[in-house]
C-alpha cells in the first residue's frame, strides 16, 4: 500500500469522493480511477464497462473493476452518454494499475451538465480529504 | 460492530439481508458494521463473470441433487457451499476505515490462517490465488482423494520461505489443497459477501466442479486434515475473534 506522499495524483484533473478523477475536453469528460483507488483495489484483473450509447447520472454505477477476489463498483462524477470505452482493457485490465490517467482511463462520457464537475476536487482538496 | 448468527440459512435468504444491510448501512439507518456467520445448505454459486464453464456435471444431475446453481455479483468463480462450512459475511465499510480492497482480502485470509492454526492445521497464502491453502502430504495426481493427514509437524522448508505475512508462493497449486475461499463486492465502500472456511463438510461436491475456476485443484477441510471430529461452534468463535482483532479499527 502506497504512503499518500508516494500519491501520483494530476494537478489538471478533478477527483470525486469515489475515487473516480475526471478530464474535461469540450463537453466530453473522461473518466478513471485514481491511483489512490487502484492501489487500495490491488492488481486489477477484470473491467466492467458499459455499451457506448448508454445514459447514466452523476454519481450512477457505470462498471465494474475486479481485482483480489473482489468486485468494486464505479460511479460517473456527471451525468451524460457514454461516447467512448476504453477497449484496451478487455484485454490488459492491468492498465487501470499501471497507467491510471492515461492508457488506464475507462470512460469517456459526453456531459449534460458540465457544471456538476464543480462539486469535485481539486488535487488540494482531494488530497486534505484522503489525509482526514 | 454487530454479530448475528445465522446457523444454517439459504443462500438467497442470506443474500437479501446482506443486501438490505447494505443498504442500511449506505442510507445511514445502520451507522456500524455487521458480520453474518453461518453454514448454507447445499449451492453452487457463480462469480459475477461466471463460471458455469467450471462444472463438470451436468445441471440434471445437480437438480437430480436438489442442489441450485445462483448467480452472485461477488469476485471470483464458481464455488461450493454447504452444511460444515463456515461462511463469514463482513458488512464492513471500508471507505470509513480507509482500508484497502487488497489489504482487507489479506485480512480476511489471515483470520482463516489464524483460526485453522488453532486447531492445528499450517494453512498458507499463495500469491498468485487467493485464499489459503495446505500444502499437501502427499502429490496424488488425482483431484478429489480425500487424504486423511495427521496433524501437520513443524514444516521446516515451510517455515524458512514464509516471510512475517505468512505469504509464500505456493503457486504450483495442485500440490496444495484449498482450505479456505474468499469472494467480496465493494458497492460506495461497503464490503458485502466474504469468506468461506471449509470445517468438516462433504467435500465430495467439490469434485463436481473446477473450484474458484481452477482445474486440477484440491479442496480440503479442517477436519479432513486433522482425522477428528471438530465441533462447528468453537471454529465460529475462533473465526470471530480473530475476525475482530485483525480489524479492531472498527468505529
Amino acid at each position: 500500500m502506497k504512503e499518500l506522499s508516494e500519491l501520483n495524483l494530476p494537478e489538471n484533473l478533478k477527483y470525486s469522493d469515489d475515487h473516480e478523477w475526471a478530464r474535461v475536453d469540450g463537453d466530453v469528460v473522461t473518466i478513471g480511477i485514481d491511483d489512490y483507488a487502484q492501489d487500495q483495489l490491488g492488481e486489477v484483473v477484470f473491467v466492467e464497462v458499459p455499451e457506448i450509447g448508454d445514459t447514466f447520472s452523476k454519481g450512477d454505477q457505470f462498471g465494474t473493476v475486479e481485482s483480489v477476489k473482489a468486485v468494486s463498483e464505479i460511479y460517473t462524477p456527471v451525468s451524460g452518454k457514454i461516447f467512448a470505452v476504453n477497449d484496451s482493457l478487455a484485454e490488459a485490465p492491468e492498465l487501470i494499475n499501471n497507467s491510471p490517467y492515461e492508457d488506464g482511463w475507462i470512460i469517456k462520457i459526453k456531459a449534460d451538465n458540465l457544471s456538476e464537475l464543480d462539486n469535485l476536487k481539486d488535487k488540494a482538496s482531494y488530497f486534505q480529504m484522503l489525509k482526514g | 460492530m454487530e454479530i448475528i448468527d445465522l446457523n444454517l440459512i439459504d443462500y438467497i435468504k442470506a443474500f437479501e439481508l446482506q443486501k438490505k444491510i447494505v443498504s442500511d448501512r449506505i442510507n445511514g439507518d445502520i451507522a456500524h458494521d455487521v458480520i453474518l456467520i453461518l453454514e448454507h445448505p447445499a449451492v453452487f454459486t457463480l462469480g459475477k463473470r461466471g463460471g458455469r464453464e467450471n462444472l463438470v456435471v451436468s445441471e440434471e444431475f445437480l437438480k437430480s441433487r436438489n442442489i441450485a446453481i445462483i448467480q452472485t455479483e461477488r469476485g471470483g468463480n464458481i464455488t461450493y457451499h454447504g452444511p460444515g462450512q463456515i461462511v463469514l459475511y463482513p458488512i464492513v465499510n471500508l471507505e470509513l476505515k480507509k482500508t484497502g480492497v487488497s489489504e482487507f482480502v489479506h485480512a480476511l485470509e489471515e483470520v482463516m490462517i489464524r483460526t485453522a492454526s488453532d486447531f492445528g492445521v499450517t494453512a498458507l497464502r499463495d500469491k498468485k490465488n487467493h485464499g489459503v491453502w495446505v500444502k499437501k502430504r502427499q502429490i496424488d495426481g488425482s483431484s478429489l482423494q480425500q487424504n486423511i493427514t495427521l496433524v501437520p509437524e513443524i514444516n521446516s522448508d515451510l517455515d524458512n520461505n514464509s516471510d512475517l505475512n505468512n505469504n509464500i508462493d505456493i503457486s504450483g497449486v495442485s500440490s496444495n489443497a484449498k482450505l479456505g475461499s474468499i469472494g467480496l463486492s465493494v458497492k460506495r465502500g461497503i464490503s458485502f459477501h466474504g469468506l468461506a472456511l471449509n470445517v468438516n463438510l462433504d467435500l465430495t461436491p467439490f469434485g463436481w466442479i473446477n473450484p474458484c475456476g481452477m482445474a486440477g485443484i484440491s479442496m480440503t477441510s479442517l477436519e479432513n486434515e486433522r482425522a477428528k471430529n471438530i465441533d462447528i461452534k468453537s471454529v465460529k468463535e475462533k473465526l470471530l475473534h480473530h475476525f475482530k482483532k485483525l480489524t479492531s479499527s472498527d468505529l
